[in-house]
């Protein structure tokens, strides 16, 4: 039974390596190399990706012509166009309207039924209300609504225009011609203006319309009152603005000045006269417009300066006055008109051949080109994509506007932005408002400071509990206590940041809210404690303190600390009747509340949800992580060098701080590396345990919002490719940049540490 | 945390010196000494006396327990866990386990050079300055004054005395060695230990600290484990056998190795086994 076993010795083929081995390694050798190269890929594709996504915030306009049509050779009293800029309207002098289809060029004429037959001598647009008001040569005005319908039929769209005249009402000096028209309407009253002249002086007058609102809809208008503006005027008035809430009048004259008249109870009063170019040589104003939102206006100068004023409240002034909110570069020709969208805050400045799209918000230049004509008037559709433009030969452009994002760029994004209505420029991140005319505000300096803000605090908390917690575990815990409770702390790291989020927001918030006093009396006192105790521990008999084998004290400390820690929180209702009184101002008593008396003597707010809250639970969310690896690098300082510290007569506290740390400082480092990439990203516990309001200010008990909150709040607020879509795929790109910027510094640093400290 | 902030006076090692009759005084006193890892037992009922400013050489194949009694001479050994001992070793007629005397005081006195070198990843200023440091001596002059001192005595002042800000960690193996005993000497320790100081070292590098150890003997007691018997020979006055946790044989280095009494102890040191 002896099996013949095969002869070792003279077979070749133990020298030789296995088909399979070699095919095995060839084959895991292409995997791995198509899998890092999968992942890089992915990884540059992602970043491609964002990178598309956001080009088009810092696009500038594109505006392309894509027919004209020739017009007949007759003066034009006005050039408007509907919402979707298929069929352009001009009104002649004579009452009639032309229109001119964009698809077919085709040419019609309406005749607008007024009545009686009239001559127009001045007109004027209501874009909000898309109505045009029209002044005749004896004195009276009429308001027309266009009253465009579109039909879709077979997939395509047919706009139709049907105007329609409300009766001529006269206003003013009868028989003479209005020279200049406008009117406001906010629905329960209606404001007209129009400025005549006889024998070479000007003469205003206006005229006050109410309505009753019932539950029916409006009730029949009423003129409440005919005013005549004049006296309160110095110099000749050339234009009248008039804006929709038709509660004021502005009116320009030719001295550059601007005055601007509120409605009052029986007539009107002067509230501000301003000169927009004071400062020029040419203060002469030549071309105003109100921009989309009634509450700036944009001026430009004979000579094509450009600037915005903005109504506001003045600081220590109760009433809002117009200021210089804006500049823009000069036209660079005299301009011709000035005419404003009705969907954001751009307005297009045209004069000689140019044409300038600007955009209020931000000071920016859309777009601006030399034509080849000379451009006389033009109209941008109520949806921001058309324009016509009419040149001196009576002939109509048609132009295409792709401007998706005119409300962005650099100076949006990251500079100090003055926004209408507001005293001064400002960081302001508030992406959505109440009404269309909203001007989107998005600055994204309040959420990099307010993901500062977060991470500093949470750190603070952080920082000292894990680092300390991870010396005391690696270097004086005795070794039994030190596997219980590095797994616990790991437990800890995989708790969801959600639940930690919503513990802080529905527990912690409310809990923290009314027991501050005792909160600061704890987080003083116990790092107290603890010091004194360890000082008192060290000054006891030897004798004493071997009772406890080294690495067990917190038998002896825990309870003492938790005692103490005890007291001072039951202590800190009396702290806050003793130092935080605050003085009922109706009754003149005297309460403690913390709440109360932060505002008043600091000035800055006390919010419920706060970044303590945050500071607390994303600490909580961070602890686990810094310690555990802080722990790994304190545990790997070779013993050799410990035992030698020892044997040099160092303490345990000497041998920890001396030896240990430094020659851990680097993974200690990438451990507070890690924990502060945690903290930046961290979203959930953010969100839920912060007002998520986007103010810059370093305030411990107010909110703040931070980028990766920020995407996770308004991410469903954002519809495809708008700016707001765009600028959170930004703030995504900036978490990515900052994480990256942490890291690579990080990097850096921990290999110069490693190098200082390595070990032998 | 337990920060030892200061040694109290009271816990300080005494220092008076039990003189006996032929002037050379039973400096340390290892009286029927046993130890254990746990329950296994590394020393059996050691008696010894260790003369002082000799060098006095623990031999022995390895495992039999010469380094375990090097590192109970200053309680190194209490770093482990589970550790045990009975019986008693007297320093200067005192207990070095005396509970009223504290163990960093007792490590001050009795300094310790390691078998593989392990400098701190400091200059090598701060290196052997570091027993001073750590006792709390700020003042410059005698933190500059040791360290000509130690490094001097350890013969590697002129090798480093212009680098002496650089990272002890540029030094070659010979050089770090070296460079812990001036550190071991630096806060001049009565008694130094040292635990197979060459065994990682070339022999330049070798003879070099054996002639240091020849110099440092008139000022330290020094007990020195070897697996080297040439090095016992050449640089020690008492030699110490080990074998299995027992001591074998201690005696003057000449007759051990010229006359053992024992015939373990010369299969040993004729290289029969071991």
């Amino acid at each position: 039974m002896t099996r013949k076993l095969p002869d070792y010795a003279n077979d070749e083929s133990r020298f030789q390596t296995s088909r399979s081995t070699l095919f095995v390694d060839r084959l895991m050798t292409v995997f791995i190399k198509l899998g890092g190269v999968l992942v890089t890929t992915s990884v540059l594709g992602i970043f491609a990706f964002i990178l598309i996504q956001i080009w088009p915030l810092f696009a500038p306009a594109r505006i392309e012509e894509i027919k004209s049509v020739q017009l007949p050779q007759t003066p034009f009293a006005l050039l408007g166009i509907d919402e979707w800029g298929a069929l352009p309207f001009l009104v002649e002098p004579d009452g009639r309207m032309l229109t001119v289809d964009g698809e077919t060029g085709e040419i019609s004429e309406k005749n607008i039924d007024f009545g009686t037959p009239m001559k127009i001598t001045a007109a004027t647009l209501n874009k909000r209300e898309q109505k045009i008001i029209v002044g005749t040569d004896d004195g009276r005005f009429s308001i027309i609504s266009p009253n465009y319908t579109s039909i879709e039929s077979d997939g395509s769209q047919i706009i139709k225009i049907d105007p329609q005249a409300e009766a001529a009402i006269p206003l003013g000096l009868p028989n003479v011609p209005i020279e200049d028209i406008a009117y406001g309407d906010s629905g329960t009253s209606k404001l007209v203006v129009v400025l005549q002249s006889i024998d070479g002086k000007p003469h205003l007058s206006a005229a006050v319309f109410k309505r009753k609102k019932t539950l029916m809809g409006f009730g029949k208008e009423q003129r409440v009152g005919t005013y005549d503006p004049t006296p309160l005027i110095s110099g000749r008035p050339t234009k009248i603005l008039v804006p929709g809430s038709g509660d004021s009048v502005l009116i320009i004259t030719d001295d550059g000045r601007v005055h601007y008249l509120a409605v009052s109870e029986n007539g009107f009063e002067l509230r501000q006269t301003f000169t927009p170019f004071e400062d020029l040589p040419d203060r002469h104003i030549k071309t105003a417009a109100f921009i989309f939102g009634d509450v700036s206006i944009s001026f430009a100068s004979n000579s094509g300066a450009n600037r915005v004023f903005s109504l506001y409240y003045p600081k220590g002034r109760d009433q809002r006055a117009f200021g210089l909110t804006h500049r823009f570069p000069d036209l660079g020709t005299g301009p011709t008109f000035l005419i404003s969208t009705l969907r954001n805050k751009a307005f297009l400045l045209g004069g000689g051949s140019e044409l300038s799209l600007r955009y209020s918000t931000t000071d920016s230049i859309r777009w601006q080109e030399k034509m080849p004509y000379n451009v006389v008037n033009a109209a941008i559709s109520g949806k921001y994509h058309r324009l016509v433009v009419l040149d001196g030969t009576n002939r109509l452009h048609f132009f295409k506007i792709h401007d998706p994002h005119s409300d962005s760029s650099w100076k949006a994004l990251f500079s100090k932005v003055w926004y209408e209505g507001a005293p001064e420029p400002s960081w302001e991140w508030q992406s959505t408002g109440g009404s269309d005319d909203f001007e989107p505000k998005y600055s994204l300096v309040p959420l990099i400071f307010g993901t500062i803000k977060g991470t500093f605090y949470a750190m603070m908390f952080a920082i000292p509990i894990a680092l300390l917690a991870a010396l005391y575990t690696s270097q004086f815990l005795d070794p039994c206590f030190r596997s219980v409770v590095k797994p616990t702390m790991e437990i800890m790291a995989s708790l969801p940041s959600v639940v930690l989020g919503f513990l802080a927001a529905i527990y912690i918030a409310p809990l923290i809210e009314d027991q501050i006093p005792s909160l600061l009396l704890v987080a003083v006192g116990l790092p107290i404690m603890a010091a004194i105790t360890g000082l008192v521990w060290s000054r006891l008999p030897i004798q004493t303190r071997q009772w406890i084998h080294p690495g067990w004290e917190w038998i002896v400390f825990l309870p003492l600390l938790l005692g103490s820690g005890w007291i001072l929180w039951s202590l800190g209702p009396r702290l806050e009747a003793a130092c935080f009184l605050v003085t009922d101002s109706s009754t003149g008593l005297k309460s403690a509340d913390f709440r109360a008396w932060w505002p008043i003597v600091t000035g800055t707010g006390f919010d419920q949800r706060n970044s303590l809250v945050v500071g607390f639970m994303m600490g909580f969310a961070v602890i686990p992580i810094i310690f555990t690896i802080a722990e790994d690098a304190l545990s790997n300082v070779p013993t050799s060098l410990i035992t030698a510290s020892m044997a040099c007569g160092a303490s345990r506290w000497q041998t920890a701080t001396r030896i240990v740390l430094p020659t851990a400082s680097s993974g200690i480092f990438s451990a507070l590396m890690i924990g502060l990439g945690r903290a930046v990203g961290e979203t959930m516990i953010v969100v839920m345990a912060t007002g998520n309001t986007p103010i810059m200010e370093w305030n411990i008990f107010s909110g703040m919002r931070t980028l990766s909150a920020n995407i996770a709040v308004e991410l469903s607020e954002a519809p495809h490719h708008s700016t707001l879509y765009r600028t959170l795929f930004l703030g995504a790109l900036l978490l990515f940049m900052l994480t990256f910027a942490v890291n690579t510094v990080a990097e850096i640093l921990r290999h110069r540490l490693r190098a200082k400290f390595k070990t032998v | 945390m337990p920060a030892v902030l200061s040694e109290p006076v009271s816990s300080d090692f005494p220092t008076t010196v039990n003189t006996s009759t032929d002037g050379r005084p039973d400096f340390i006193s290892i009286q029927n000494f046993s130890f254990f890892y746990g329950a296994k037992q590394a020393l059996f009922d050691i008696s010894m006396d260790i003369p002082e400013r000799q060098v006095t050489a623990f031999i022995g194949p390895s495992g039999c327990g010469k380094s375990t009694l090097l590192r109970n001479l200053n309680r190194m050994n209490e770093l482990i866990d589970g550790i045990r001992h009975t019986g008693d070793i007297v320093i200067h007629g005192h207990s070095i386990y005396d509970p009223l005397i504290e163990v960093i005081s007792l490590r001050k006195r009795v300094g310790m050079v390691f078998q593989k070198s392990n400098p701190f990843p400091k200059s090598i200023y701060e290196n052997v300055v570091y027993p001073l440091r750590v006792a709390g001596q700020k003042t410059k002059t005698i933190l500059d004054e040791t360290v000509e001192r130690s490094l001097k005595g350890a013969a590697l002042w002129d090798e480093v005395k212009d680098r002496l800000h650089e990272s002890a960690l540029s030094l070659s193996g010979g050089q770090m060695q070296r460079l812990c005993i001036a550190r071991a000497i630096a806060n001049r320790p009565e008694i130094l230990l040292m635990d197979e100081p060459c065994s990682a070292l070339d022999p330049v590098a070798t003879v070099k600290v054996e002639e240091l150890i020849q110099e440092l003997k008139s000022q330290f007691t020094i007990v020195i484990v070897t697996h080297n018997m040439q090095q016992a020979t050449r640089c020690s006055d008492k030699t110490a056998f080990f074998y299995l946790g027992r001591l074998v044989e201690f005696a003057d280095t000449q007759k051990i190795f010229a006359n053992p009494s024992n015939k373990q102890t010369e299969d040993y040191i004729t290289g029969r086994f071991g």
